[in-house]
């Protein structure tokens, strides 16, 4: 089995620096790591991997620094990794994103069965390239996957999506997006961090190597342009909602409704009314 | 000249720092209060060769150079200084002597355990009437016909409490000091056993107890080195020692700077936070300052020996220095807390304790001074 994960270096800070001028972040003005989503799903390829035995491969585009994640990426286990580093790949849309990574999987492992991803990254939030890469490549996709079992060439996974869960059946090749919240990442073993840093690894690829449309990858090939990009005003406001337990809770459900009940995924108008 | 990490610093950092804040953040404090010593935590770093960083990777150790490995006891002492000292006495001078003294036999029958942590390591040197002055250890080592009968008490044994084996500083011809030898003791033998607990004011995670030899038999097998080497033994894995005190109060600095610092910026007096007032501010660019001298002095060590030069004044000079920046960093940090700096409730009160002692252990400061000194005068003028 041929899994391909993509990993993705965010800013390890939690406010992060943006260029004013350009709307794009200043990644050389924090230390990177492995974005929290595309790190579960690199786990959940070592579990895969773990069980099923397979060959784990991951991919990340982005600058040098990025190099960082795919060494820590084969710390943990994963066989190889590549870097897509090339300043015409910069400044990429999650359009020209998802047009490089489908050239990507085409030269580095176009016999895959599995292609992984975060469901969204730390920094930019879009949640746009795992689906829009599934479109590229003509692969049935799930996003937002929380569970997954394969058994021969078929793989079943839960979903979620608007505080349901959903359990779907897909047939291999297939495209995943995890959550942040499932497949918690192995500690990066001590021991993996030597090997990882050896020869014939992590590898380095232009948008040349890719043969990749000049015209559609980086801010070239990006549709989306940024035009003001600005802090959000903090906003938070308390409000004490006061009274009898059994009011407040009324006051609660009134307000929120079954939101509340999706959050401790049970059905709470019904238990108040028993 | 080099001052930036290179991306293998960079990861090596980043994973250990993941690991200490997820798995001995949410425990440090506890273990601290209860002086516990956390087996669960202990048997996870096992698994991830936190036992053998610098062992061999045919070994199954990680096979990490200098900076990498203060770089990882830096990080966990920087969460649990009393983890730190576990690992660090562990690695550099319970399993490094064993590695590069033991004999085949030796390793082949000592060292996998150790590097995957099912035994936890000590090294034994203390006694009540020697110390500093290692030559004067009382413990006997006599030679019989199935090997060496040990009679002796340590004390202050890091460790001690959980070892499994211990290297055991004994006379073979007393009182000479020429005769002292390391013997390595399995926890089982018949004669050896364990004291209370002693009641430290800081480090309290590791079981730092009296180790009892009673007529304990080990056979010839066990002395590392030959009898008589003892002291360039000890003396050696000393030298590596102390670069793993230095980065473990680098630790427990940066942990104070970083606690400090915070509460500075939140913490509100005559109507805005106290880091706007020029007293603080001088005392987190003095903390600031400390630290970051420390840990280039360190990693200078680190690399020294990584280079295969002789490195001992330069590790003298980083434990030296490191011990005393934090010990001064967490002293500040405790002030700029006020009242709350002075409660358990807040981390800098454990990081203040546990500061004192990295002055004290593997050779004191004046110990220090006495071989820089030493290093100093014996270069060519």
């Amino acid at each position: 089995m041929r899994i391909v994960v993509f990993v993705k270096q965010v800013p390890a800070v939690s406010e992060l620096p943006w260029d004013a001028k350009t709307g794009q972040l200043r990644r050389e003005a924090a230390e990177g790591m492995m974005d929290p989503a595309a790190k579960r799903a690199l786990e959940a390829a070592l579990r895969l991997k773990d069980a099923h035995g397979a060959q784990v491969i991951v991919i990340s585009m982005g600058p040098p620094s990025a190099e960082e994640t795919l060494r820590e990426a084969v710390a943990m286990g994963a066989d190889r990794g590549f870097l897509l580093c090339d300043p015409r790949l910069a400044g990429a849309d999650t359009l020209a994103t998802s047009y490089t990574l489908a050239r990507a999987v085409g030269a580095l492992s176009p016999d895959f069965d599995l292609i992984l991803l975060g469901c969204h990254s730390a920094d930019s939030e879009t949640g746009q390239v795992g689906p829009h890469l599934a479109e590229e490549l003509g692969l049935p996709a799930a996003a937002y996957v929380e569970k997954m079992a394969l058994k021969g060439r078929k793989l079943t996974v839960e979903r979620v999506s608007d505080g349901w869960l959903e359990t779907l059946e897909m047939d291999l090749p297939a495209l995943l997006t995890v959550t942040a919240r499932a497949f918690r990442p192995r500690p990066v073993p001590m021991t993996g961090l030597e090997q990882a840093f050896g020869q014939g690894e992590v590898f380095i690829l232009s948008a040349a190597d890719l043969r990749a449309d000049p015209e559609h990858v980086g801010w070239a090939g990006s549709a989306g342009r940024i035009i003001k990009i600005y802090a959000p005003a903090a906003q938070k406001k308390g409000e004490l909602i006061q009274g009898t337990p059994k009011a407040c809770v009324r006051e609660l459900m009134a307000r929120f409704g079954d939101r509340l009940g999706g959050l401790l995924a049970k059905d709470l108008s019904g238990e108040e009314q028993a | 000249m080099e001052f930036n990490p290179c991306m293998k610093h960079k990861v090596v950092r980043g994973a250990a720092r993941e690991f200490a804040e997820g798995e001995l953040g949410p425990i440090a404090a506890e273990i601290d209060h209860q002086a516990r010593f956390p087996w669960e935590a202990i048997e996870k770093m096992g698994a991830l060769g936190y036992f053998g960083l610098q062992a061999p990777r045919r070994m199954g150790g990680a096979g990490l150079d200098s900076i990498s490995y203060a770089i990882t006891i830096e990080e966990i002492a920087r969460v649990s200084a009393g983890v730190a000292l576990c690992v660090t006495v562990h690695n550099s001078v319970c399993l490094y002597p064993l590695l590069n003294y033991g004999d085949k036999e030796q390793i082949a029958r000592l060292a996998e355990d150790l590097i995957t942590g099912r035994r936890i390591g000590a090294f034994c040197l203390t006694e009540a009437n020697a110390g500093s002055d290692a030559g004067a250890v009382e413990t006997t080592a006599t030679a019989v016909e199935d090997g060496y009968l040990i009679n002796g008490t340590k004390i202050f044994v890091t460790n001690g409490g959980v070892c499994g084996l211990a290297h055991i500083f004994a006379k073979t011809d007393p009182p000479d000091p020429r005769s002292a030898a390391v013997l390595m003791v399995e926890k089982e033998r018949p004669g050896f056993s364990v004291g209370e607990i002693e009641d430290l004011s800081g480090m309290r995670a590791n079981p730092v107890s009296s180790l009892f030899l009673e007529d304990c038999l080990v056979p010839r097998e066990n002395m590392l080195g030959k009898p008589g080497q003892g002291l360039k033994i000890g003396l050696a894995a000393l030298d590596v020692g102390r670069l793993g005190v230095a980065a473990q109060a680098l630790g427990i600095a940066q942990a104070a700077l970083e606690a400090g610092t915070r509460y500075a910026k939140e913490r509100q007096q005559f109507n805005k936070p106290i880091a706007s007032f020029q007293t603080i501010q001088n005392y987190l660019a003095d903390m600031a300052t400390q630290t970051d001298a420390a840990r280039l002095l360190l990693y200078r060590a680190c690399a020294q020996k990584d280079a295969g030069k002789p490195f001992a004044t330069e590790a003298s000079m980083a434990k030296l220095y490191c011990s005393a920046a934090a010990r001064e960093v967490a002293n500040l940090a405790v002030q700029i807390h006020g009242g709350c700096g002075y409660s358990r409730e807040y981390d800098v009160e454990r990081y203040y304790r546990d500061a004192k002692v990295t002055e004290i252990y593997e050779g004191t400061s004046e110990v220090q001074r006495m071989v820089i000194a030493r290093g100093v005068l014996s270069r060519p003028s």
